[in-house]
């Protein structure tokens, strides 16, 4: 007989979002449903009627860890709608801008994800606030990471956080001489930290990977040796940018997407069965309430060839570099396979710029609501925007960021694994929920009334 | 020296060096400064009110080097919004430590934004040196015009130094013909927003510069905060400036003193005044200083 368990809220990632589990006497996850709660903001419905300008400025306030993604994507979704081709040199601020942003990201994931992992060779989990070493200086190396990352997109976005130097055409300014130097100065001083801070993380979770038990509600869980696999595909654009429909072999394809309701794909609604006052913090939620995840989901659920998908790390490594490692570790080290490829990319790109170049395109057209849309390669996956632009104004306006991707896949890898261990597996992803959130309409019976209005 | 506020030191000042003298307002000391700032490394750029498209409407500009700086030698009559540079020159420009000139009210902004970096992410730290001017008010670009094309019957294009002393505005022009009103007539082009300020020295300035109270082709420098003190000190011992001691100069601290008590007095009327204590019926309106 199959027990039911909330953890709610799910926590060390950004966002609000709960798993509602289905767990055999074993207490193996048989099902697992992990949904995003937070409240929705509306983005999509706001950008109708706005000028293009105004519109990727309003989708990076989505949320604050990575809204150079949603700026870059939006702007490019205009950009694609529009028929605007940017000069080179705006192309090449937006990758070392793309690039900061993946930095300071990853860095910041590390941070997150320490505390369920091991220091090797001992039974100690890593407080990562600890003044003790070898700890603190991982911790100090973190945030140089991300100051370096933060600093990068200031020099070239204008501000770390919701960059105001991008916009429709290209970029507001070029950057000067000597900003050219201190991005090459800083992108120096994060090579030798980078890759310290990849072959660290890597051992660690290799660590986590041999293991056989971790540490959990005080009692000792067994690791499954396929600990986190999925059976789905994989999506990316591109190992390092995007793509967007002006491009001449364009790699996403919006014919193979197709969004179905949290409706037809959640739970309905269960009575939690069993719960644990010493899961961390403050215990799982109490036996005898109600989950009902069909309902309570927010996002949309986005397929790729009629099957979720995963995108992220793992998924730019696949395609484009033949990575093969399944499971929750595998996920994490294809991320910290990235840091090099982040820092390197921003010098190339610093390099092959031209100070004096123009960045803002010629001509810009205003638009005759053809469809257009971007794909960004954000920190955690795959961020699409689709745009329809007429006459300088934006008529629709949809985004299928990462974690919404990531949703029905994760979910379907938690089948197998220990609940006690589900977060670890939904922290492996990085997510990022607060921009997965999306739109939905109730009366006042909580009914949902306006499913279609979404589509 | 209630109206003076607090300073390390007050010199009497001028540049060490001829060229800087031969376009300056008065002492050169703002430019000097900065040069001798830039090229030791105290600073790696200076907000500094440059040429802007037409005569005597500055712009602000970044300057990077001597030469940028000296196109931005002499004083401008008319406002140049230095502050809407301030978070660029740490962005796009890539500057980390930032010098920056600006009348009293500027400064204050400077500080406050330091205080309350709302808006101005990681540009607090990054000021090395704030330099202020002496100010008792200021001219918006129309008022300016007016002033000289019309009372001064000078084409604006033509002048090559505009200066306020002596109780008069005077305009030198490259044909010689120079010309001079009462301040008096001058009074309704100010600002308005010039007469509820509080300050006169720039009180908030690591280094704070004028010409009033000492001789023609010098300045009077109040030397105020430590950073101020250690730059300043230094640029007399490298010979960028020539500073001596202010004890017998004529008309001296006392001028400044006065003219600061003057414009404080009057503004404090004024913004009396404006709360309508006598007139129930009108707004009250608020004081900035509160």
């Amino acid at each position: 007989m199959s027990k039911v368990v909330e953890i709610s809220p799910t926590t060390r990632h950004e966002g609000h979002s709960k798993l509602v589990l289905k767990v055999n006497d074993q207490g193996i996850i048989e099902r697992g449903d992990w949904l995003s709660i937070t409240p929705v903001r509306g983005v999509e419905k706001l950008a109708i009627g706005k000028t293009y300008e105004q519109v990727p400025k309003i989708a990076s306030r989505v949320c604050g860890i990575c809204p150079i993604a949603h700026t870059l994507a939006a702007t490019e979704a205009m950009e694609a709608s529009m028929g605007v081709e940017i000069p080179d040199d705006a192309y090449l601020l937006r990758i070392i801008l793309q690039a900061a942003n993946r930095l300071h990201s990853h860095a910041l994931h590390d941070i997150l994800a320490l505390p369920d992992m091991y220091i090797p060779g001992t039974d100690t989990k890593i407080n990562p606030f600890t003044p003790e070493e070898p700890v603190r200086s991982v911790a100090k190396r973190i945030q140089t990471l991300r100051m370096i990352g933060q600093t990068i997109g200031e020099i070239v976005g204008g501000e770390a956080v919701h960059p105001s130097n991008p916009r429709v055409g290209g970029m507001y300014k070029n950057i000067t001489p000597r900003a050219q130097a201190k991005i090459f100065d800083l992108a120096k001083q994060a090579i030798p930290l980078a890759r310290a801070q990849m072959e660290f993380m890597i051992a660690v979770f290799e660590n986590y990977g041999k293991r056989d038990w971790a540490e959990m509600c005080g009692r000792e869980v067994a690791i499954p040796k396929d600990f986190g696999f999925h059976q789905q595909g994989y999506m990316a654009a591109d190992p390092m940018y995007g793509s967007s429909s002006l491009d001449e072999h364009p790699t996403w394809d919006p014919a193979r997407w197709l969004e179905v309701r949290p409706w037809d794909w959640y739970m309905g609604e269960e009575e939690i069965t069993m719960d644990d006052p010493a899961y961390p913090v403050g215990g799982t939620t109490k036996a005898g309430k109600k989950a009902w995840p069909q309902m309570q989901a927010c996002t949309g659920v986005p397929l790729y060839d009629g099957q979720p998908v995963e995108v992220g790390p793992r998924a730019r490594m696949s395609i484009f570099k033949n990575y093969d490692r399944k499971g929750a570790i595998g996920l994490n080290i294809a991320r910290e396979m990235e840091y090099m490829d982040s820092v390197y990319k921003m010098i190339e790109a610093a390099d092959a710029l031209n100070t004096s170049g123009s960045t803002v395109a010629d001509v810009i057209p205003q638009g005759d609501g053809t469809i257009g849309w971007a794909a960004n390669e954000a920190p955690r996956g795959c961020d699409v925007h689709l745009a329809k632009v007429r006459n300088g104004k934006v008529e629709w306006f949809s985004m299928l960021v990462p974690t919404t991707w990531n949703f029905p896949t994760c979910s379907r890898a938690l089948t197998g694994a220990p609940w006690e261990l589900a977060e670890v597996i939904v922290r492996a992803y990085d997510p990022c929920v607060s921009c997965a959130t999306h739109m939905i309409v109730l009366d006042e019976n909580n009914k949902l009334v306006a499913q279609k209005l979404l589509e | 020296m209630e109206y003076l506020g607090q300073y390390k030191a007050v010199y009497k000042a001028k540049s060490g060096c001829e060229d800087i003298l031969a376009k300056s307002q008065d002492g050169g000391i703002v430019t000097s400064m900065f040069a001798y700032a830039l090229e030791t490394g105290i600073i790696d750029g200076a907000i500094v009110a440059g040429p802007g498209s037409e005569p005597y409407k500055p712009e602000p500009m970044i300057a990077t080097t001597v030469e940028e700086l000296f196109e931005a030698r002499g004083t401008k009559y008319s406002i140049s919004p230095n502050l809407a540079l301030i978070k660029e020159a740490t962005r796009s420009y890539g500057l980390d430590k930032i010098g920056i000139v600006g009348t009293p009210c500027q400064i204050q902004a400077v500080r406050k934004g330091q205080l309350y970096p709302i808006g101005l992410r990681d540009v607090p730290d990054k000021i090395a040196l704030a330099i202020g001017i002496f100010c008792m008010e200021n001219f918006p670009y129309q008022g300016l015009f007016q002033m000289v094309e019309d009372h001064c019957a000078t084409k604006i294009d033509n002048v090559t130094k505009m200066d306020i002393g002596k109780g008069k505005f005077s305009v030198y022009t490259e044909r010689g013909v120079n010309s001079q009103i009462p301040l008096k007539v001058t009074h309704k082009y100010e600002q308005p927003g010039c007469h509820v300020c509080l300050d006169y020295v720039s009180n908030m300035a690591d280094i704070s510069t004028g010409s009033v109270g000492t001789p023609d082709g010098w300045s009077t420098v109040f030397v105020r905060s430590a950073a101020g003190e250690a730059a300043f000190n230094k640029a007399v011992e490298a010979g960028w400036i020539i500073a001596e001691s202010m004890d017998g100069v004529k008309p001296g601290l006392e001028l400044v003193e006065k003219l600061a008590t003057e414009k404080i007095t009057k503004n404090q009327a004024y913004l009396e005044h404006r709360l309508h204590k006598d007139h129930p019926a009108l707004k009250p309106l608020r004081n900035p200083y509160i």
